[in-house]
C-alpha cells in the first residue's frame, strides 16, 4: 500500500471513531471544517512523523498543512519522500 | 408471518430513532437551494441583514454600527479583508470612544499595544532565520511576562508605576491575538500586517482568546464565492437563533432554580462553608451543579453571539461550543466546551512542546505536551489574563492566591491524559455503555472540578477540598 493510501485509511478509522461515516474527497477540508479536531492531528502528525520520517519541529507546524489529502500529498512531496 | 413481526418492529424503531436524531429546533435553511438561492438576492440580502440587525439587539448595545458593517460585508465581499480591519479599527476606537474613561490616554495605550504587535510582526517577517525569527512567539510571551514581573516589581510611589499598570492592561488584551499573527509569520501566503491587524480583537468581538483565531484561520475559512457566503450568512442567522433561544432558555433556568427553587449560588455555598456555616450537602450539590450548567449557558450565548457576527462577515467559523454534554471522554469535553480557548492551548503550547520533545516515548511526549498546554499554558493564560490581583496583591501574595486554579489546572491536565491514553481503546457498543454512562462520567469529573475552577481567588486550597468532602457529607 503506498503512503497516500495509508494515510486515506487511517483518516477514515479516524472519522469512523468520531461517528463519521460521510465520503472525503482529496480536496475534502478535514480539520478546518471541524470534522476532525486537534486531537485528531495530533495522531496524523505522528503517523506522518514515522511513515514519511517528516520532523515538524523543522518545518514548522499547523494544521492546514494536513487538512486534506491533497495537502497532506504536497507536505509529504514537499519533504522529498517517494510515494 | 410472526416470524417476521419482530424485524418490522425493530425496523420502524430505527426510523423513529433516525427521525429523531435529524430533527432539528432551527431547520437547516441552508440545505435548501431555493433558499441559498434567494439568499444570493439583493432582497434577499436585505432580509437576512434585517433579521442579523434584529437578532443582535438583543446582544450588543452597538448593533446599528455593526449591522451596518456587516452590510458592507454583504455588498462588497472582494474587499472583505480590508472591511475587517477597517470595522475593527471603528469598534476598537470610534464606536466606544464616549465610554473611555481618559479619552486620549486610552487610545495611546491601545495604539501602542498594536504598534508593538506590528512591530513584533515585522520582526519575525524581516529576520526569519534569527533566534527571534525562530522563536517570536516564545519571545512575546516571555516579553508580555517580564513586563508583569518589571510592573509588579517597581514601588507603587514611582510615577511610572501607573502607566505601567495601565499598558500591561491593555496589552494583556491583546497578546494572544499578536501571537496568532505571529503563528503565520513563516506561512507562503502569509497575510500582510494591515489584515492581520483586522484579527487583533476584531469587531465582531471575543474575550482574551481570539475568536476564530487569526488571520491564518480567517482566510481559510472565509467564503470563496456568492454561494459560500449566503450559505455561510444563513448559518450565521441560525446560530444567531440559536443563541437567542439558549439565551431565553437561560433566564428560564436561573428563574427556576434561584429564585422558583431558591439554590444558592456556588459562590455562595463556597463562603457559607467557609464562615463554617455550610448548606446542607444536597442543596451544596445542586448549586453546583446549577453553577455548571449555568456556566455552559452562559458560554454558549456568549460564542455563539460572537461566532455568528463572525459568520455574516463572510468567515464559516465553527461554533465555539459544539454539543458539550454529548462528549464521551475528558478530551472531547475540552475541545467541545471552549473551542478557541483548546485552539489557544494547543497551538501556543501543545504543538510546539509536542513536535520537539521526547519523540521516542510516545506515551511520554503526549502527556508532557497536555501538561504544557492544560497545565502551564492554562495557568500562565489566566495568571495573566487576571493583572488586577498582582497589582493589588504584587506577585508572590497572587502567585499565593493563584493555589487554587492551578490544582485545577494540574488536575484537567491529568484528567486529559488518561483521557487520550484510554481512548485508543474501542467505544463499548450500544447507547447506555457507548454513550450515555461515558457522557455521565464526563460531566460528573468536570462538575466536581468546578468546586476549584469557579474560583474568585478569595479562599485557600483547604477551603475548596472543606467544600468538596461536604459534598459527600463529610465534614472536615
Amino acid at each position: 500500500m503506498d503512503r497516500i493510501a495509508e494515510v486515506c485509511q487511517f483518516l477514515k478509522t479516524l472519522l469512523a471513531g468520531r461517528g463519521d461515516r460521510q465520503p472525503f474527497t482529496d480536496s475534502t477540508s478535514l480539520f478546518l471544517s471541524g470534522r476532525l479536531s486537534s486531537v485528531d492531528a495530533v495522531e496524523l502528525v505522528v503517523l506522518l512523523e514515522e511513515l514519511c520520517g517528516i520532523d515538524f519541529a523543522e518545518t514548522g507546524f499547523d494544521q492546514s498543512m494536513i487538512d486534506s489529502i491533497d495537502a497532506i500529498q504536497l507536505l509529504i512531496s514537499e519533504a522529498g519522500v517517494p510515494r | 408471518m410472526n416470524a417476521y413481526a419482530p424485524a418490522i418492529s425493530t425496523e420502524s424503531t430505527r426510523g423513529v430513532a433516525e427521525r429523531l436524531k435529524q430533527f432539528r429546533i432551527i431547520p437547516r435553511l441552508e440545505a435548501h437551494p431555493a433558499v441559498v438561492s434567494f439568499a444570493q438576492t439583493v432582497a434577499g440580502k436585505f432580509v437576512l441583514l434585517a433579521l442579523f440587525g434584529a437578532g443582535m439587539a438583543y446582544f450588543v448595545k452597538d448593533w446599528l454600527a455593526l449591522s451596518l458593517c456587516l452590510a458592507l460585508f454583504t455588498f462588497i465581499p472582494s474587499r472583505r479583508r480590508l472591511l475587517v480591519t477597517v470595522s475593527t479599527l471603528m469598534f476598537t476606537f470610534a464606536v466606544p470612544w464616549r465610554s473611555f474613561p481618559l479619552k486620549w490616554y486610552t487610545v495611546s495605550m491601545i495604539m501602542l499595544s498594536m504598534a508593538l504587535g506590528g512591530m513584533f510582526f515585522w520582526c519575525a517577517a524581516k529576520f526569519p532565520r534569527s533566534w527571534y525569527g525562530r522563536r517570536p512567539v516564545f519571545a512575546l510571551l516571555s516579553s508580555y511576562a517580564a513586563l508583569i514581573l518589571a510592573a509588579s516589581c517597581i514601588p507603587q510611589s514611582w510615577t511610572l508605576w501607573g502607566p505601567l499598570w495601565l499598558f500591561a492592561h491593555f496589552f494583556s488584551t491583546y497578546v494572544w491575538f499578536i501571537g496568532y499573527s505571529l503563528l503565520d509569520h513563516n506561512a507562503a501566503d502569509r497575510d500582510p500586517f494591515q489584515f492581520q491587524l483586522g484579527s487583533y480583537r476584531p469587531f465582531w468581538g471575543s474575550t482574551n482568546t481570539p475568536f476564530a483565531k487569526g488571520a491564518a484561520y480567517l482566510r481559510r475559512i472565509e467564503a470563496k464565492d456568492g454561494k459560500q457566503l449566503a450559505v455561510t450568512q444563513l448559518k450565521a442567522v441560525k446560530l444567531l437563533s440559536w443563541a437567542l433561544l439558549i439565551l431565553l432558555f437561560g433566564r428560564l433556568f436561573d428563574y427556576c432554580i434561584y429564585q422558583y427553587l431558591g439554590i444558592p449560588p456556588f459562590q455562595m455555598a463556597l463562603a457559607l462553608s467557609v464562615k463554617r456555616t455550610p448548606l446542607p450537602w444536597y442543596v451544596c450539590w445542586a448549586s453546583l451543579i446549577a453553577g455548571f450548567f449555568g456556566g455552559i449557558i452562559s458560554l454558549c450565548v456568549t460564542g455563539h453571539s460572537i461566532i455568528a457576527c463572525c459568520r455574516m462577515a463572510g468567515f464559516n467559523a465553527l461554533r465555539n461550543t459544539y454539543r458539550p454534554l454529548s462528549s464521551r471522554t475528558v478530551a472531547e469535553f475540552f475541545n467541545r466546551y471552549y473551542f478557541y480557548f483548546k485552539e489557544l492551548l494547543v497551538d501556543f503550547f501543545f504543538y510546539p512542546f509536542f513536535l520537539r520533545y521526547f519523540k521516542k516515548n510516545r506515551k511520554l511526549r503526549l502527556v508532557a505536551a497536555i501538561f504544557a498546554a492544560a497545565c502551564f499554558g492554562n495557568a500562565f493564560y489566566h495568571f495573566g489574563r487576571d493583572l488586577i490581583f498582582i497589582q493589588r496583591l504584587g506577585l508572590v501574595g497572587a502567585i499565593v492566591n493563584y493555589q487554587v486554579y492551578l490544582f485545577y489546572c494540574l488536575v484537567l491536565a491529568t484528567g486529559i491524559s488518561i483521557s487520550q491514553l484510554r481512548h485508543r481503546n474501542p467505544a463499548p457498543a450500544g447507547f447506555i455503555r457507548g454513550q450515555l454512562l461515558p457522557s455521565t462520567l464526563v460531566v460528573f469529573f468536570f462538575c466536581l472540578l468546578d468546586v476549584f475552577g469557579s474560583t474568585e481567588r478569595n479562599y485557600l486550597l483547604s477551603e475548596h477540598f472543606r467544600f468538596l468532602s461536604h459534598l459527600f457529607n463529610l465534614n472536615l
